[in-house]
């Protein structure tokens, strides 16, 4: 599904930001990938919705490489990604039902057709009222699941996720967390990035985990992991199934890692 | 019912760009005057040199009457035997008077002011005249005999038409060199205005000819609105201009009517507008878009 095979990444003439990434992701898996702030989440995850050209490495998506995929090729691939933004990236000027309906309309879904899903999905997400609103009356949390909407309404191969339940209260954040498990199941590859490590022990889901620039590939049994987790991975009332398997460190090991993490997306 | 989400922020919420239809009506107002202008001319132009261009014009100066009277009659007779020669006609007292009054103003014509004897004579159009042979049999009758064939005054007629054509032509490439540099200027700004909006939609999957096409459609629109108002700008200015111009040189020269049927290309200006920025802003927005990832 998702093969990248030591990728690096630089933002302009600045030092890398990533490097030597190297990971397969399996097609319906779910991970999390963690880090502190400035470790690579964002960049990586700009790699992973074709925001952004690695410096170097290999990327193979749906069984196509894109690292050097001509720009034509793109849009055709961004369709099977959703993505949640950590700033929610909604167009203001359009309402919520358009703002969700902005991936259907792209692949050419028919009105009728568009706006019943659409209506549907945000009353699931608690928007029945705010369906007309326009984000700069939503709530940070009214947003948040208006853009999660949009991320998932075409239920995407690739779910990504960055922070997406971090405007939320718990209960919203648990139906948010529903919703990703339940399409997870359903055969969407899922990433999301957090910090919060409460929600990851809960999922019990294998971790990718940055650390200046280098990621760690970590399964639910890995050491370091399990000095954190609490309680099986039970969430929002979904029991995922957790196999042990011993640490598993991808790339090499972490030299003089840069705390960059920033640059323009397109 | 959702149709079609126009994407792109509402036309009056762009501030680089909202100002654009006002610049494109001066512009297809400069391009209007300017072939209007020219169609006008040139018109004039033709009909005065088809007016003149089968016409001799042969004056008889000689100071003694009876001796001009007969030297009238000779040539009278001359022309009459000529052949390519139609119509002869030889202008009375009046109509000399109305030839001259515009230049010397209504009643100082008086009866003491020699007046020539002028004759007006149309030529064939098919049958070629030997004006050299003419010109030199009236000399045998006359060295008071002058004709004129208005060649020398047409040559440098045609030369001043040319240029003034060749002028409003030049006015009309640097209006629409301006035009492209000033839609290229806005859709750059509006490209930047959007940035955040473009990279959204690229990142939902749209694909440049997608974002493009809004673009292109938006000024379209900025092109057919700017048409119409310069449009209606240059006819107001256009009709005020011949009607002034009518009452200034009356008499002295004709001046032709708007000419209608070349006037009507002039609706054409606004969708040659519009088409113009459309296609110079989806070639702006395709270049733009391929630096982006």
């Amino acid at each position: 599904m998702i093969h990248f095979e030591n990728v690096g990444m630089r933002y302009g003439m600045g030092s890398e930001v990533l490097k030597d990434i190297s990971f397969n992701l399996k097609p319906g898996s779910l991970h999390f990938l963690t880090g502190s702030s400035g470790a690579g989440k964002t960049s990586l995850l700009k790699l992973m919705y074709l925001a952004h050209r690695p410096s170097r490495g290999k990327i193979t998506m749906f069984r196509e490489d894109v690292e050097n995929a001509a720009r034509r090729d793109l849009p055709r691939l961004r369709r099977r990604i959703g993505v949640v933004f950590q700033d929610f990236r909604l167009l203001d000027h359009l309402t919520a039902v358009e703002n969700v309906a902005l991936p259907l309309w792209l692949s050419g879904g028919k009105g009728t057709e568009i706006e019943q899903h659409v209506e549907e999905l945000l009353a699931w997400v608690g928007l029945k009222d705010r369906m007309k609103s326009r984000p700069p009356v939503l709530s940070g949390g009214e947003k948040q699941r208006v853009a999660i909407a949009r991320a998932v309404i075409k239920r995407p191969d690739l779910l990504l996720a960055d922070e997406p339940t971090g405007n939320v209260d718990p209960a919203i954040a648990k139906r948010i967390m529903h919703l990703f498990v339940e399409l997870n199941k359903l055969g969407t590859t899922t990433v999301i990035a957090t910090h919060d490590m409460e929600m990851v022990k809960r999922a019990g889901a294998a971790r990718m985990h940055l650390h200046k620039g280098r990621l760690h590939l970590l399964d639910p049994g890995d050491s370091d992991f399990r000095e954190e987790e609490t309680e099986a991975g039970e969430f929002g009332g979904i029991r995922l199934d957790q196999k042990e398997y011993g640490p598993k460190i991808y790339g090499p090991k972490i030299y003089g890692a840069n705390e960059n993490e920033e640059g323009g997306g397109v | 019912m959702i149709a079609r989400v126009n994407f792109l922020p509402d036309e009056r919420s762009h501030e680089a760009t909202r100002l654009l239809p006002y610049v494109m009506a001066v512009m297809v107002y400069l391009s209007a005057l300017a072939l209007m202008g020219s169609m006008v001319l040139h018109r004039s132009f033709s009909e005065w040199t088809e007016a003149l261009s089968n016409r001799l014009t042969i004056q008889i100066t000689t100071p003694d009457p009876a001796l001009r009277e007969a030297e009238t009659a000779d040539v009278t007779r001359l022309l009459q035997q000529t052949p390519g020669i139609d119509f002869i006609h030889r202008l009375n007292k009046v109509e000399i008077e109305n030839l001259l009054e515009p230049w010397l103003g209504e009643g100082n014509v008086t009866s003491d002011l020699p007046l020539p004897v002028m004759i007006d004579v149309t030529v064939s159009r098919t049958m070629a005249v030997n004006l050299d042979a003419l010109r030199g049999m009236m000399a045998g009758i006359s060295e008071n005999i002058h004709l004129d064939d208005h060649q020398q005054w047409l040559g440098r007629f045609v030369k001043l038409m040319d240029a003034v054509e060749y002028t409003a032509l030049g006015v009309l490439s640097l209006v629409v060199m301006a035009t492209v540099c000033i839609v290229i200027f806005g859709t750059k700004a509006g490209m930047a205005e959007n940035r955040e909006t473009i990279s959204i939609m690229h990142h939902l999957g749209a694909e440049d000819s997608m974002i493009a096409r809004a673009f292109q459609r938006r000024f379209m629109r900025y092109g057919l609105k700017g048409g119409a108002i310069g449009l209606v700008l240059a006819f107001i200015t256009l009709v005020s201009l011949m009607s002034l111009s009518r009452a200034m040189m009356a008499g002295l020269v004709r001046l032709p009517d708007m000419p209608v049927a070349e006037g009507a290309v002039l609706l054409v200006i606004p969708l040659l507008a519009a088409l113009l920025c459309m296609v110079t802003a989806r070639i702006t927005v395709m270049r733009g878009l391929n630096r982006m990832v």
